[in-house]
């Protein structure tokens, strides 16, 4: 595992410093549309983005090791009127992620819904609209 | 008696027009879409109470980055010839793999006629007497219709666009439109390729007084084996909620490089 997280690092630390090629890429990839799971984290980042928003979950196991998600979201227009703003979740804050993974089995998903450590649900469209 | 039966057809919308006072229905607002990628995720709204959020979590919204191809064809998609339909199996093969290749939109290239009217994220029309225009949050799409009876040039025929070139005129209160120039490198919907020879025509119409309908269809006798038909609906906005924001789609792909 030590091992593993050695050779992770220079990985982890160019996805940080260059984190939107990583992103750009991601943007693109196939979703397992019919299945949502749900994580429980910290907010390391949240990138109010066009053409996606980026939210960056860290998930620390039983174990104590932490896995990082990279979790792709709709346009800021759109989650603007569905009651997202650019601040509204901050680096160091607790929270749940419903969302479909990735099907190369990467750390990416795509998010069907964010709820707060205070019970927020921040859904993907307005209550009246799809 | 055959001729003065097609001159009484002729004059059905100059009578029905009468009927409505003689000013054609106002589409200007902003809409949004019902159900543009099927069934909508999750909501909005206040805390639930402690026990709602053990149950089941929603479904995933089907939005652009998800249509990979991994649920198939659907039933109402439109109908290839064996030629598209061959482009369509590779495109899904590169998208099922990750390949952004054929990800117009995510390299935020203009939805296209008529794939732009899903609005998926939502739609401002602005009309005029002589010109519509149609809006798309969506990578800031654009599209004019011309109503002042204006036929399209040799010129604007032979340069192809992704929105095309529209011009429409009203059948009481309905809006027809042609669409004609369009590139060849837009999807009809999903991935569904077409050739430069296919031409969209609609009938738009205010369903009620909130509900705008587009009734969309497509022909192609290069890529479809007959034409396709599709009704999309839009909910008009209400105040608090009537604000489309810029997309600057650029600005995403420019911070990757």
């Amino acid at each position: 595992m030590s091992k593993l997280r050695f050779v992770c690092l220079p990985v982890v630390l160019a996805a940080f410093f260059q984190a939107t090629p990583a992103f750009s890429h991601h943007s693109n990839l196939a979703y397992e549309v019919t299945k949502v799971i749900t994580i429980t984290g910290v907010v390391k980042e949240f990138r109010w983005s066009n053409p996606h928003t980026w939210l960056t979950v860290v998930v620390t196991d039983e174990k104590g090791n932490q896995v990082e998600w990279a979790c792709e979201g709709r346009a800021p227009g759109v989650l603007l009127r569905a009651g997202w703003s650019k601040n509204i979740l901050k680096p160091g804050e607790t929270v749940t992620v419903d969302m479909s993974p990735a099907r190369d089995g990467s750390k990416t998903a795509i998010i069907a819904r964010v709820t707060k450590a205070d019970g927020t649900i921040l859904a993907n469209a307005p209550p009246n609209q799809d | 008696m055959r001729l003065s039966g097609i001159i009484l057809i002729a004059a059905i919308p100059a009578v029905l027009m009468a009927q409505s006072g003689s000013a054609p229905p106002d589409f200007s607002g902003v809409y949004y879409p019902i159900n543009p990628f099927g069934p909508p995720a999750g909501r909005g709204g206040p805390p639930p109470p402690p026990d709602a959020r053990k149950g089941p979590p929603p479904r995933p919204t089907r939005s652009a980055p998800i249509s990979d191809g991994s649920l198939g064809r659907a039933p109402n998609a439109p109908l290839l010839t064996p030629e598209y339909m061959a482009k369509w199996e590779a495109t899904r093969k590169s998208r099922m793999s990750g390949s952004s290749e054929s990800d117009l939109t995510a390299k935020c290239f203009p939805p296209g006629m008529p794939a732009m009217m899903n609005m998926a994220y939502g739609m401002e029309v602005m009309q005029t007497k002589d010109k519509i225009t149609f809006f798309s949050e969506l990578n800031d799409a654009l599209r004019r219709v011309y109503l002042d009876g204006r036929k399209p040039s040799q010129k604007v025929l032979d340069d192809p666009t992704y929105a095309g070139y529209s011009t429409g005129h009203w059948e009481g209160d309905t809006l027809v439109v042609d669409t004609v120039a369009l590139r060849d490198n837009t999807y009809i919907e999903g991935f569904t390729p077409h050739s430069d020879e296919m031409t969209v025509k609609e009938r738009i119409r205010l369903a009620s007084p909130d509900l705008l309908e587009d009734r969309i269809t497509v022909t192609d006798p290069k890529a479809l084996t007959k034409p396709w038909e599709t009704v999309k609906t839009y909910r008009k906005a209400k105040p608090g909620n009537d604000e489309l924001r810029e997309f600057a789609c650029a600005e995403g792909l420019s911070e990757a490089k």
